[in-house]
């Protein structure tokens, strides 16, 4: 046996890749929504303008409609949809309430510019029973605020308006430099959707909230400049391992 | 919209300061940023009521009270004989009509009226356009000023297909076309109704006499024409958003209170036309579904004080004011309820989820993803859109421009762009994965879960895999190995008509998740998935990296740990990457033969061979100083 045999040659490590940063944020709101009881819920992303508006109470004439704000395919048959929320009402058509669910996965804006991609990730949920409150909608975002970003966060609702819900809400988080930002919409669901799916709304009454995944995953990660998910750098991707 | 700060305390018994004010209009949901007295408001788009001084002012009359601040003409005005016609009843509920002739013009304006031009920086035009511009901002009520001696035939307002040119007001020429709701005089489109009025028809300087248009046109009639006509109208903005239905006299009525202020009026008559009364929406009372939609404890007597406060009657059933098109139920009044007790003071109460529902189904895109990242593979999202269009494209309408006019049929293009990006990069070993819906007509539209992989390059930056390459047997390998057949088909990408100059052959997987077997899917692990670690990112850099490699020869083999110990542990700002890519053992000469790389990049610059050089002898020499290490040839 000579001396060389008992050199060791230098461990061969196979590095890792990586899941993309957005699915991994992605799948953590998932799992989180999954462990307090909500059931993923999947549908297409090109939607009738039925399900995508007219479900949703989304009227003719509101401005998310237009040709400047939503991309229409095949001669108008259809839309690329502008959130997962059709997916919800697909479900809600097929389910009798009490229901959970959860919606997630791409979505598309007519928008391109520094701040906004056309493209983009949502995570919806939303729950349908008897007595559900704008108070109990309150206390499901702070258990979901309060895991993303630590039981001292600030928390701050304020009204907005979303035709599918009503009363609707916009939340915001206190930043550590002191500035409010914007994190997720909800509200109580408008009985007019209830009914449009075929759901009793004097019986029962529901929640639904809504997260913007780029929001979330450039909050967590520190990520400033939304366009760099979308460049497939390795050397980006890279950090997220 | 922007407004004054001291114009809307006119309208309010307390004198909020700017800070209060500020918080109250947060807590109703009217967001905004304050640039010195000026509030720039961001309402939301069912709230076209508050787009006015006024409008916000009955907003906050229930935390400091609402004074009428706004002077109306109450003289008897005569009736007007007009020859005009309303053909779109349908869009044009009411609209009202105020002839009035004035003796001379003045543009020395009272301040309230100077200061909506001078604070916020808006033009003049004319004495009757300005009052017109004024009253939006004070009342949020849109009217439009014809130049009455060019308003001298019958004329009609009809929704009718539309094409031909129109001249705008403001000298912009448009080509009219589809339906459009039009104001029209001999043949001739004299206004786009609700947007802009036309040039033929608009006052001037000289105008001394003018027919002022005031009227409810419904927003789905309105909706867009400002967008598609490429034309900045604050009309259409608030009509589009819904104005007062009941308020048209009355805002004429102060049209002429306002003229009265700076000119000697000759003559005033008016004349009104409704296609249908407005019929006031009326809502039970029922405080137990309030506290239901809210999850609240308020009593009947405190729900009905903030009702009647926001404007709203309550005697045996609530009365929805004229302006408020947005309440038509509980729901809606809940809002506003919890709008006044503010969001904040809603107190929670803790969910549970009757019905806890475990996802059973095994999800077979997240056990390929674990599969692929422990094997180095990353997986990158890329956009739909592409210029490729095959038969069967499904194609957008309206595309952000003509490089992503269709929905993408396939991965492969994404991948290989990314592929190229990345050896762009100076990147060596590439591995990429993505998964996607896809969308075909055929000639139904069909949805596809699509796998799409690709790799090219160096097999791995180590001793064993340095010189090898990726190629269609690690493919094969890695996926059809435990299978009875060759279910992901490996193709070579050629190079030929790729806008690269690298050789490293590409190689390429795409297939549907539903032609994978289950027997490849039985050998994954579900419980592989990584946690997911919320890494603090640091901005990449963009600057060129450098590589230099170093071949170390070793005599003294009881020095060989210690070199890879150093090599290993040195660490730099501009040290990216470092790692041994050869490593020989000669039994003739008894030596050990070290290759050893270092990428070095800087966040800020372009490295100089200098830099990098003057680095490198800083690592090696402690190395060669050891007995029995050498670097041949230096």
């Amino acid at each position: 046996m000579s001396t060389l045999d008992n050199i060791q040659p230098p461990k061969v490590i196979v590095e890792d890749g990586t899941l993309h940063p957005i699915n991994q944020t992605k799948g953590y709101l998932l799992n989180l929504l999954e462990e307090m009881g909500f059931k993923q819920v999947h549908g297409p992303e090109i939607e009738t303008e039925e399900f995508n508006f007219d479900m949703l109470n989304i009227k003719k004439s509101h401005p998310a409609r237009q040709m400047h704000d939503t991309f229409y395919v095949e001669g108008k048959s259809n839309v690329l949809r502008t959130h997962t929320s059709p997916v919800q009402i697909r479900s809600m058509l097929e389910t009798k309430p009490p229901m959970a669910f959860t919606s997630a996965g791409k979505v598309y804006r007519k928008d391109d510019d520094s701040t906004h991609l056309p493209m983009f990730h949502q995570v919806e949920g939303i729950y349908v029973d008897e007595n559900v409150t704008f108070a109990n909608l309150k206390d499901l975002i702070h258990q979901i605020l309060h895991n993303l970003f630590g039981n001292d966060v600030e928390i701050r609702f304020r009204p907005s308006y979303f035709p599918f819900t009503e009363p609707s809400a916009e939340v915001d988080i206190l930043s550590d430099s002191g500035k409010w930002l914007e994190i997720l919409g909800c509200g109580i669901v408008n009985p007019i959707v209830l009914e449009n799916c075929k759901i009793d709304s004097e019986k029962y009454s529901g929640l639904a909230f809504g997260l913007g995944v780029e929001r979330i995953a450039m909050l967590k990660y520190g990520v400033n400049d939304i366009r760099e998910f979308y460049k497939s750098n390795l050397d980006f991707l890279a950090q997220f391992k | 919209m922007k407004l004054i700060y001291q114009d809307l305390l006119k309208f309010l018994n307390d004198k909020p300061s700017k800070e209060d004010l500020s918080y109250k209009l947060f807590q109703l949901g009217h967001e905004h940023e304050i640039h010195g007295d000026i509030f720039d408001m961001e309402l939301t788009p069912n709230r076209g009521d508050c787009l006015s001084l006024t409008g916000l002012a009955r907003e906050l009359n229930i935390f400091f009270g609402m004074s009428d601040g706004v002077e109306i003409y109450k003289d008897n005005i005569e009736n007007l004989d007009i020859n005009f016609e309303n053909l779109a009843a349908e869009d044009c509920l009411k609209i009202s009509f105020l002839d009035i002739e004035i003796q001379g013009t003045t543009s020395n304006y009272r301040p309230y009226l100077e200061n909506y031009f001078s604070i916020l920086g808006n033009n003049k035009t004319n004495f009757f356009t300005d009052i017109s511009n004024y009253i939006s901002y004070e009342l949020g009520q849109p009217t439009h000023c014809f130049n009455r001696d060019s308003v001298n035939s019958k004329f009609t307002l009809e929704n009718k297909e539309t094409s031909c040119t129109f001249k705008t007001l403001l000298g912009t020429e448009i080509n009219l076309a589809g339906k459009n709701c039009v104001f029209s005089m001999n043949d001739e489109i004299i206004s786009l109704a609700g947007v802009m009025g036309g040039a033929s028809t608009a006052c001037n300087l000289d105008t001394k006499s003018a027919l002022i248009e005031c009227a409810y046109f419904n927003p789905e009639s309105i909706i867009g024409k400002s967008v598609k006509y490429n034309l900045t109208s604050d009309a259409a903005h608030k009509f589009e958003r819904g104005v007062d239905v009941a308020a048209q006299e009355k805002v004429l009525r102060r049209f002429v209170q306002i003229v009265q202020d700076h000119a000697v009026i000759r003559s005033i008559k008016m004349k009104s036309f409704s296609s249908k009364e407005h019929e006031c929406i009326s809502i039970p009372i029922d405080i137990v579904k309030i506290n239901g939609i809210l999850g609240t404890q308020l009593n009947e007597a405190q729900y009905l004080s903030y009702l009647e406060k926001l404007g709203f009657e309550t005697n045996t059933s609530i009365k929805v004011p004229s302006y408020r098109g947005d309440i038509k139920s509980q729901n809606d009044l809940a809002e506003e309820i919890a709008r006044v007790i503010g969001y904040n003071n809603i107190d929670s109460v803790p969910l549970k989820l009757k019905k806890i529902i475990n996802n059973s189904e095994i999800d077979k895109a997240s056990l390929i993803e674990s599969f692929l990242v422990r094997n180095g593979f990353s997986e990158v999202i890329n956009f739909p859109f592409t210029s490729i269009k095959d038969k069967c494209s499904i194609v957008i309408d309206n595309p952000l421009d003509s490089n992503r006019e269709n929905f993408r049929t396939c991965i492969k293009d994404s991948l290989i762009s990314n592929l190229l990006y990345n050896e762009r990069r100076q990147k060596d070993s590439i591995k990429l994965f993505e998964i996607s819906d896809i969308y075909k007509k055929n000639p139904d539209i069909k949805q596809k879960k699509i796998l799409g992989l690709i790799i090219s390059g160096r097999l791995g930056n180590d001793h064993i895999n340095f010189s090898k390459k990726l190629d269609q047997q690690y493919l094969n390998q890695l996926l059809n190995e435990n299978l009875d057949n060759e279910y992901f088909t490996v193709v070579e990408i050629p190079r030929i008509d790729l806008d690269t100059k690298k050789k490293d052959k590409i190689f390429y997987v795409e297939i549907p998740l539903d032609e994978i077997p289950e027997l490849f899917f039985s050998s994954l692990d579900e419980t592989d998935k990584k946690l997911v670690n919320f890494v603090s990112y640091i901005s990449i850099s963009e600057f060129p990296s450098s590589t230099r490699d170093f071949s170390f020869s070793i005599t003294n083999l009881s020095k060989v740990n210690e070199v890879i110990d150093i090599l290993e542990n040195t660490s730099d700002s501009i040290i990216k990457n470092s790692f041994v890519f050869d490593f020989y053992k000669n039994e003739k000469t008894e030596t050990v033969k070290l290759g050893y790389r270092f990428i070095f990049q800087s966040d800020f610059k372009t490295l100089s061979d200098e830099e990098i050089n003057k680095k490198v002898n800083k690592i090696i020499a402690p190395i060669i100083q050891l007995d029995g290490v050498s670097i041949p040839g230096m």
